[in-house]
């Protein structure tokens, strides 16, 4: 394949030489009929331009045809074959050397640099063809062609023409070949070049034919050529004037007329290279200033487009922002202190309530908007930042009244900026409205608070039931919800457990779950059944808010003696069992419609009977609702975190259960509540504060650990009687008012059950007649009752014998 | 007001008839004391005080009854308590041997007639 590919080359390669060859010889007899020495001596060599030319296009390994051709010119006009051989060498070094430096200074053939222009004239034209005009000259006159005398006018002829051959003759072919790269003349531009044509030809003509010496009148011409059609129009006008003006010379006309040969030449060579120099030179900088004024408005073309760009990115740019400040309600704002020019956003116009076409706006102006307290503080801040000329201005809250009345809170961030003497010129700021968002925290606070106020503050201290609970309100953002949760201590010994959700959020659902707190609790303490209980809270709610307020709550009654759990569930998820031995279950029941909304149906109750050491986990939907979540994965996910952890202490379940359950940004709140139910201990211990209300807790507390020894009902109102009036007495003759704690210690051994009641303060005695009746009370009730009064405080004890209860 | 007991006027002639319920112990006797005191009008023949829903009475509680009778006999009215036999009241009552100071019976309708004839 390269070997064909080599060949192909090499063919091509000799072809191209033959047909350099052929040009080269036929140019060469063409100029010689002008030859002014001898017979081989002529004013315009053209081959030299020739062959330059074929080096420069087609490479410098053609010389082969060039030698040869010129060794053909001179073999029939050289004395001797081997002076022709001499002379072709130097005929063929001399384009050699010219193509050789201009291809290393980098030329190029469009000839439309003044730097072309230079390379060629110099380096090919007046440089290298030394080379021709020596080797020639010198063969000339060792052949004896000439004589010695002659080698300076020899010499000088011959590296003219050489000279004249390049610098008429190279351009003039350069440009043909590339002449495609120019715009073709059109329309008046086609008429202008043949004008151009007829006046150079008319007048080249006319200095031939006549001994007019009028020659010179081609300059202005040649100059317009350049001027209009550059190198294309140059070159050509170029070779036609040099190609008479060497007719002219030869026919002895015009300017050459009447001179000896010397002065012919003279004028010939001098005139030749004013044509040369004056179209190539003129061609080559209007070139350039053409091609530098197409790359400025090529420049200033793109210049224009990037401004336009960036006009375009700084509109959307700026559209972009008046959004983003509309959208965080954020507006700027900068002033001028020197010239009190104040400049807003849109959207400062808007915070502030005025439009755009309001007037102008004015510091003064502008602070008057904001309340009086804050006017204050806005000066304060502002003039200390122009006196100690501080760069740094306080963050500063403020209120401002709009035109239409309306109050806002803002909030302003300010910078000053300073000059170089120091002194503030500018300040600039932003100003954010945070009415909405303050309102809305305002808002969630009151609800937490309220929500908060609302749940127990502390939960009953149970014998029997360990109690453990938690409220975790909504992240912030979403305001607190309705959830509560409640522990009712029975008349009758059992305890109730409630957990329920109110439908809405933020003050109004807190405000409702109160009153349904409430309700559940005057219900529950009348005594009435759970499925009633929770009936006469859907009436009251029925009626209070005309069916429009949906509640759902889960109620469990847990009797201790028994350990029977009697539950009504009202649209609420059922709790969770965590049984020592069963593991995690959801306690069944039928579930009833939310209480509240229009409908009437009795709530049905289920009863299941639990074991003691088991626990109940009651809770709203906050713990098993996740947006990503279905309801029964959300319970199932909880039952899978509960069931390894069965007996854990309640109050660490609720924490880990939340931990497990609940992320951080939960959008509702949740509400826990466990109850673990403990074997029946066989000691009684309970530490109250002194304060009459937790009388009632002592009693439900002693009823339901008797119960759990299965002590008679008679005899267990008795003891309750007598324990509570112990109690009684010393938080009313121990203490003065809210302070002391009063010790509770029962246990049954041997068919008698033991009370003792201590306080750590001094037994007063009774101020009226009418107090003291309850030691009597307590001595009729128990078989023993002894008071023992000491320094330390005072010790009631008291036993009575207890049958045992048919049931225990 | 606490939610332990409550009181309640279930009738108002020339004999009020009032109802105590729930629990009465040192947290809320004085508070119904003057409440029950209060609901019986000067022209009113006596009152009527209804116990059977009260399921708890200790010291406090006998101590407002005495007190509420004291304060009636000095504005010249009656006070007569119904209580059924048998019941947890009336086991206080007796043991805090109230029945010297206060008239006692079973059912309200006696407790009226008592009123109205106290020698009867």
């Amino acid at each position: 394949m390269s070997e064909s590919g080599d060949l192909q080359d090499w063919r091509s390669d000799l072809i191209r030489s033959i047909g350099l060859g052929v040009a080269y010889y036929v140019a060469a007899q063409l100029s010689l009929r002008l030859a002014l020495v001898g017979e081989n001596i002529t004013p315009l060599w053209p081959p030299t331009g020739i062959a330059l030319v074929g080096f420069l296009l087609r490479g410098r390994r053609l010389w082969p045809g060039v030698a040869i051709a010129a060794f053909a010119v001179n073999l029939p006009i050289s004395a001797t074959p081997v002076a022709a051989a001499v002379t072709a060498v130097g005929n063929t070094l001399a384009p050699l050397a010219a193509a050789t430096l201009l291809l290393r200074v980098g030329f190029r053939p469009q000839l439309d640099r003044l730097r072309d222009a230079l390379a060629i004239v110099f380096l090919a034209a007046l440089g290298s063809t030394l080379i021709s005009a020596t080797i020639g000259a010198t063969t000339l006159v060792v052949s004896g062609a000439i004589r010695q005398e002659q080698f300076p006018g020899a010499w000088s002829v011959w590296w003219a023409g050489d000279a004249m051959g390049i610098l008429v003759v190279a351009p003039f072919l350069l440009t043909l070949t590339t002449i495609r790269e120019h715009p073709l003349p059109r329309g008046w531009k086609i008429l202008e070049a043949i004008a151009l044509l007829g006046v150079l030809v008319g007048i080249s003509f006319l200095s031939v034919v006549t001994d007019l010496p009028i020659l010179f009148v081609v300059f202005p011409v040649l100059g317009w050529a350049a001027w209009r059609f550059q190198q294309p129009g140059a070159a050509p006008a170029a070779l036609l004037v040099s190609l008479f003006a060497t007719w002219a010379a030869v026919e002895g006309r015009g300017l050459f007329g009447g001179r000896s040969l010397a002065d012919e030449m003279f004028t010939l060579q001098m005139f030749n290279a004013a044509v040369a120099f004056t179209s190539f030179f003129f061609a080559a900088v209007v070139s350039e200033r053409l091609r530098s004024r197409q790359a400025l408005e090529e420049a200033a073309g793109e210049l224009e487009e990037r401004v336009r760009e960036r006009t375009t990115d700084l509109s959307t740019a700026n559209e972009r922002l008046a959004e983003a400040q509309a959208l965080a309600r954020l507006g700027s704002w900068e002033w001028d202190v020197g010239s009190g020019a104040v400049y807003w956003s849109l959207e400062m116009y808007r915070i502030h309530g005025l439009r755009h076409d309001d007037g102008p706006i004015t510091f003064e102006s502008a602070i008057e908007l904001a309340v009086h307290d804050d006017q204050v503080r806005i000066q304060a801040n502002v003039a200390r930042a122009l006196e100690e000329r501080q760069e740094v201005i306080p963050d500063i809250e403020y209120r401002i009244v709009r035109p239409d009345g309306s109050t806002r809170t803002l909030y302003g961030k300010a910078r000053a900026i300073r000059s170089t003497d120091g002194s503030v010129k500018r300040m600039v700021g932003t100003v954010q409205d945070l009415t909405e968002r303050r309102e809305l925290e305002r808002e969630q606070r009151i609800a937490e608070t309220l929500q908060q106020a609302l749940l127990p503050e502390r939960l009953p201290q149970l014998v029997g039931i360990s109690l453990a609970a938690r409220y975790v309100p909504a992240e912030e953002g979403s305001a607190a919800g309705g959830d509560w949760y409640d522990v009712i201590e029975l008349p009758d010994g059992g305890v109730a457990l409630v957990i329920g959700d109110v439908a809405g959020h933020g003050t109004e659902a807190a405000s409702v779950m109160g009153q349904v707190r409430m309700a559940v609790r005057a219900f529950s303490l009348e005594g009435h059944a759970p499925g009633v209980v929770v009936g006469r809270v859907h009436d009251l709610l029925r009626s209070l808010y005309e069916g429009e307020q949906m509640v759902t709550m889960f109620y469990l009654v847990v009797d201790p003696t028994t350990w029977e759990a009697t539950m009504v569930n009202a649209g609420h998820p059922p709790p969770l069992l965590l049984d020592p031995g069963g593991g995690a279950t959801y306690l069944e029941s039928p579930t009833g419609l939310p209480v509240g909304l229009n409908w009437s149906l009795p709530y049905e109750e289920s009863i299941a009977v639990l074991r003691p050491g088991a626990a109940l986990v009651l809770f709203t939907d906050g713990l098993i609702d996740r947006r990503d979540v279905q309801v029964d994965e959300g319970l199932e996910r909880l039952r899978e975190a509960a069931k390894d952890n069965v007996e854990m202490d309640i109050d660490r379940l609720c924490g880990m259960l939340l931990d497990a359950l609940v992320p951080a940004d939960a959008s509702d709140d949740v509400a826990i509540l466990a109850a673990r139910l403990d074997p029946v201990q066989e000691r009684l211990s309970l530490h109250i504060p002194a304060d009459p209300a937790r009388l009632r807790s002592v009693r439900r507390n002693i009823g339901r650990w008797l119960s759990g020894h299965g002590v008679p009902k008679s005899d267990a109102e008795d003891i309750i009687l007598a324990s509570s009036e112990a109690c009684a007495n010393s938080i009313e003759h121990a203490y003065g008012p809210g302070q002391g704690a009063v010790d509770i210690e029962a246990e049954v051994a041997g068919g008698e059950v033991t009370i003792v009641v201590r306080d750590a303060g001094r037994w007063r005695s009774s101020r009226n007649g009418d107090r003291g009746r309850g030691l009597p009370l307590m001595e009729a009730c128990m078989d023993t009752c002894t008071l023992t009064r000491g320094d330390a405080g005072t010790e009631v004890k008291m036993q009575r014998r207890v049958p045992r209860s048919p049931s225990a | 007001m606490s939610d332990l007991a409550s009181f309640a006027v279930v009738k108002a002639d020339e004999i009020v008839v009032g109802s105590l319920s729930g629990e009465i112990d040192l947290s809320n006797a004085k508070e119904l004391e003057s409440q029950i005191e209060n609901a019986v009008p000067n022209t009113a023949l006596g009152m009527v005080l209804d116990l059977s829903e009260l399921t708890y009475l200790d010291s406090s509680g006998i101590r407002l009854l005495l007190s509420l009778a004291g304060r009636l006999r000095w504005r010249g009215q009656d006070l007569v308590l119904a209580t059924p036999p048998e019941s947890r009241c009336r086991r206080v009552l007796s043991l805090a041997g109230i029945e010297r100071s206060v008239m006692l019976e079973t059912t309200v309708d006696a407790a009226r007639a008592r009123l109205k004839d106290p020698s009867a």
